[in-house]
């Protein structure tokens, strides 16, 4: 048998034994993510294309990280380029006058070159930089990987150092073939070192040739195999999953009402994205690393979600039977209740694998099995009861407009141009109410006509649902809706992030889809209709991106345009717009128990604001902030160096309501 | 085992309360109402006897309630946390049964049915005059302890703890049918979602029996309701901190509480 029948009959049955080992694999998995929920993503094709393309080809996410995604964007590349080696060196065996011709094949050269220094960064990565993000992932897996994608590079240069003696000698092919074989100047470099060893006999190079051949293809196809069972599925999923991404509102949990259950207590109860998602992950931990209850030392890893869901469906796969239930057991009931659905994790993932709604979904198997959160229950039953995250009887909503010197209309009875959802925090905390109160007489200063649904209004229902209360929320949703609709109003605005996540993409689902603004764009608009005089307000500040308001609802000029418009520097936190970091509050964690934490997310930001030059007052657009941030400089004793403020105090100093920043009620140390 | 849960719904607290201009009874048509909470941890140490498995043989929960207005959700409730099932007194009922009309009504339906255990809470916050589980054991000739906690089905004996005053615990063994006013669950009672409650309400539904108004059988006469008088207000002390740290010195030197 000659070299090449002996090299085609190997890559057949190489060929045949991978691709049968992928598919069973493959199929096994497919069947999961036809047993699990619908939902659509399929629609607005052009928009996929153009996302795989800025996070495919551009590498968008990736490159937040630079050294990462550099090395990644090298080892990625070689994978487009090992399809062009592969056909050839297939293709030259089966046709020894085969070539990918003088331009191809140096490229294939130079990424070989890029991807083995690719190699050697990871390799600087994971062995001398170990960020923590590793942290939990299987690093034995990676060395497999880097190992094999090593290996493949070495094959192509090898067999391409022997293949001109090989072409002519053994496969007698055309001088002109073993010419341009020489394009591949890494392997011509290659065949200089066997000519001064002698091995450039054709027995040698033959021997020589094979091993390469092998190292290549022969990888290759085991490689194949060896994916699905590896975190390395991403080369497949990765595509495709950033194709599939949500495009609806980011802040929408759920697109359609639920029926019964949101919980999520088998493999079944998950979308089908959903079990893409966990082949998807490439524990790159760049989620762990962003996610506050992480960085506050609790047991929350967003990777580690995913993860354990992963291996335990990897376990049932492999025939070990129903895994034990997902809530509280394969992801711990400590962990899901950590988690303040800031979003961090999915804005994050380079492969856009959804983690909140999973989380919520674990937590609301939990609830129904009791295993609530007892600070969040306590919560629930006042929503239920109250409507409200205080226990205060709902005639108290209003009480804030009493002191006004002027009378807040009542949107239920007569007609407002601007309806005001206040929210919880706005109306009942004692700090928040100072600024309701301040945000109600700009608006009149304004001559805006304005007005609330006084006890009409209740919670919003957007923590009840990230709580993983599907049915309180959609009470609570409907009770607010019946006030809306009984309203006539032109536009909706509200002062709570998290209101108006609810009421811009939560109630939508109900059919309400009226226009809705946060107070900050609102404000910005007043000012440029010249409806409000301001002199500028000489303060060097920060400004604090509420998650509600930044990341889930891409709210993250109009607040900058604002403060810069009052003539104050503002000065950029490092972590900032969509990148911002949760004060901890979301998800229904500032009703939580707080105990094993090491550093409160909020006090880590306050920390971040005060490595800032020269930065006096920490600036928030979110009734929760200013109770989270004040607390956090109270806690850390640094009164004398920052403030907590909100945007609307800055506006009542520029108008001349506020006499001096800091000095209302809401300022932390007051 | 087959335990009965008495469950009545009472005025929120936390809304403030309102009378008739009479001044002799609460105006019920304006206040909102919420499940005892009493009665809330009855139902619990219930379910957890159920979830214990009651030693001799399983125990049934049996959640019921005198139709005063609006109790269907508490029922439901019920029985989503668990109840085997949920029964509704219906009749000529209002929120102005007295505790003597209400453990009347219970008493009667409760005489022709094979309940071995009844639980209810110790106390309600409106109960003018007395407290259920009392009235009902002496109508029904049974067996009663109130304030109890840490009840367990032993040997086909219902076994639970009382509490006294000063911290002193009795522990009591008693053949059913036996009436206990349950102070506190073992653990705080359950929160069951919205969600499943819905589910309940479709998949399944309230017994109603038709009881008749008993008889005014006894009654104290309320004269008049009225909010707590103050005798002496707290002083409060505000302005800049050295002031508000003098006057608390003053004050502890005062009293000679301070060194």
């Amino acid at each position: 048998m000659g070299l090449r029948t002996f090299l085609l009959l190997a890559t057949a049955v190489m060929l045949v034994a991978s691709v049968g080992v992928f598919g069973w694999r493959t199929w096994a998995i497919w069947a999961y993510v036809r047993r699990a929920r619908p939902v659509v993503r399929w629609d607005r094709l052009s928009e996929r294309l153009g996302q795989v393309v800025r996070h495919v080809l551009g590498h968008r996410r990736m490159f937040r990280i630079t050294f990462s995604g550099l090395l990644h964007y090298f080892i990625f590349g070689g994978f487009v380029v090992l399809m062009l080696d592969i056909v050839e060196t297939v293709g030259e065996v089966i046709h020894p006058g085969f070539s990918l011709g003088p331009i191809l094949a140096p490229v294939v050269d130079v990424w070989v070159a890029l991807v083995l220094i690719g190699i050697a960064m990871a390799l600087y990565n994971r062995l001398v930089l170990r960020p923590e993000r590793f942290h939990g992932s299987d690093e034995r897996d990676a060395y497999i990987i880097l190992a094999l994608i090593g290996l493949i590079m070495v094959g192509i240069v090898v067999h391409d150092s022997f293949f001109p003696v090989v072409a002519t000698a053994v496969f007698h092919a055309p001088p002109a073939v073993a010419a341009s074989a020489r394009s591949h100047f890494l392997g011509a470099g290659l065949a200089n070192l066997w000519g001064a060893l002698g091995l450039l006999t054709p027995p040698a190079a033959a021997i020589g040739y094979s091993v390469g051949y092998f190292l290549d293809i022969g990888l290759v196809l085991a490689f194949l195999a060896y994916l699905p069972y590896s975190k390395h599925f991403h080369i497949f999923l990765a595509v495709p999953n950033i194709f599939l991404q949500n495009l609806r509102p980011a802040g929408e949990l759920l697109e359609e009402p639920a029926e019964d259950t949101i919980a999520i207590r088998s493999f079944s109860d998950l979308r089908w994205k959903d079990v893409m998602d966990l082949f998807t992950c490439t524990e790159c931990g760049r989620c762990q690393a962003v996610c506050p209850a992480h960085a506050a030392g609790q047991p929350l890893s967003p990777k580690m979600v995913i993860l354990d869901l992963r291996d335990a469906l990897v376990r049932e796969l492999g025939g070990k039977g129903e895994a034990p239930p997902l809530a509280g057991e394969v992801v711990s009931a400590d962990a899901l209740w950590a988690c303040t659905t800031c979003g961090a994790c999915q804005d994050a993932c380079p492969v856009f694998i959804e983690h909140v709604p999973k989380i919520v979904g674990l937590r609301a198997a939990l609830l129904e099995d009791g295993a609530v959160e007892p600070a969040a229950q306590k919560v629930l039953v006042s929503w239920e009861r109250q409507g409200n995250s205080f226990g205060q009887p709902g005639r108290k909503r209003p009480e804030w407009a009493k002191v006004l010197d002027f009378p807040v209309k009542d949107a239920r009875r007569e007609e407002v141009d601007w309806l005001w959802f206040v929210g919880d925090f706005a109306s009942y905390d004692p700090r928040a109410r100072e600024m309701t109160r301040l945000v109600g007489e700009l608006l009149h200063m304004a001559d805006v006509d304005f007005g609330i649904l006084y006890e009409g209004e209740v919670n919003s229902g957007n923590d009840a649902l990230r709580i993983g209360e599907y049915g309180l929320f959609e009470t609570l949703a409907q009770k607010n809706l019946k006030a809306l609709n009984d309203a006539s109003f032109s536009r909706v605005f509200t002062t709570d992030p998290h209101s108006l996540n609810a009421l811009k993409n939560e109630y939508r689902k109900f059919g309400f889809e009226r226009p809705v603004q946060h107070y900050t764009e609102a404000f910005q608009q007043l000012l440029q209709e010249g409806r409000l005089t301001v002199k500028p307000v000489p303060l060097r500040v920060t400004y604090h991106d509420p998650c509600y308001l930044g990341r889930w609802n891409h709210i993250t000029e109009a607040p900058r345009a604002l403060i810069r418009a009052l003539g104050v520097d503002l000065v950029e936190m490092p972590r900032h717009g969509e990148q911002s970091f949760c004060c901890g509050a979301g998800g229904g964690r500032i009703w939580m128990d707080e105990t094993g934490m090491e550093e409160r997310p909020a006090n880590q930001r306050i920390r971040e604001a005060l490595a800032l030059d020269g930065v006096t007052h920490f600036v928030v657009a979110c009734p929760k902030d200013v109770s989270m941030f004040s607390a956090a400089v109270t806690a850390m004793g640094v009164e004398d160096r920052i403030r907590v403020v909100d945007v609307a105090e800055i506006l009542g100093v520029a108008t001349g309501l506020v006499p001096e920043p800091g000095r209302s009620l809401v300022t932390a140390g007051a | 085992m087959r335990a009965a849960v008495l469950l009545k719904d009472v005025p929120d607290l936390v809304e403030d309360l309102e009378l008739e201009e009479s001044g002799q009874a609460l105006a019920v048509d304006v206040l909102s109402y919420v499940p005892s909470e009493w009665d809330d941890q009855a139902l619990e140490e219930a379910l957890l006897l159920k979830e214990d498995g009651g030693g001799t043989g399983p125990v049934e929960v049996h959640a019921i309630a005198i139709d005063t207005g609006d109790i269907d959700a508490m029922l439901f409730s019920a029985l989503a946390k668990g109840a085997d099932s949920a029964t509704k007194l219906t009749g000529d009922f209002d929120r102005g049964l007295t505790s003597r009309q209400r453990a009347r009504i219970l008493a009667t339906y409760l005489e022709g049915q094979a309940f071995d255990l009844v639980l209810t809470g110790v106390q309600a916050v409106d109960d003018l005059d007395g407290q259920i589980a009392g009235l009902l054991a002496g109508y029904l000739h049974w067996p009663h302890a109130s304030v109890v906690r840490d009840v367990a089905v032993e040997d086909g004996q219902v076994r639970f703890v009382q509490e006294y005053a000063g911290g002193v615990m009795g522990e009591f063994r008693a053949d059913g049918p036996v009436v206990l006013g349950i102070q506190a669950a073992r653990k705080p009672p359950r929160y069951v979602p919205i969600a499943r409650i819905r589910q309940i309400q479709r998949t399944s539904s309230l017994s109603e029996v038709s009881m008749e108004r008993p008889e005014d059988a006894g009654h104290l006469a309320v004269r008049r309701l009225y909010r707590p008088e103050s005798s002496s207000h707290a002083a409060m002390w505000d302005g800049d901190v050295d002031a508000v740290a003098a006057a608390i010195r003053a004050l502890l030197a005062e009293k000679q509480l301070g060194n």
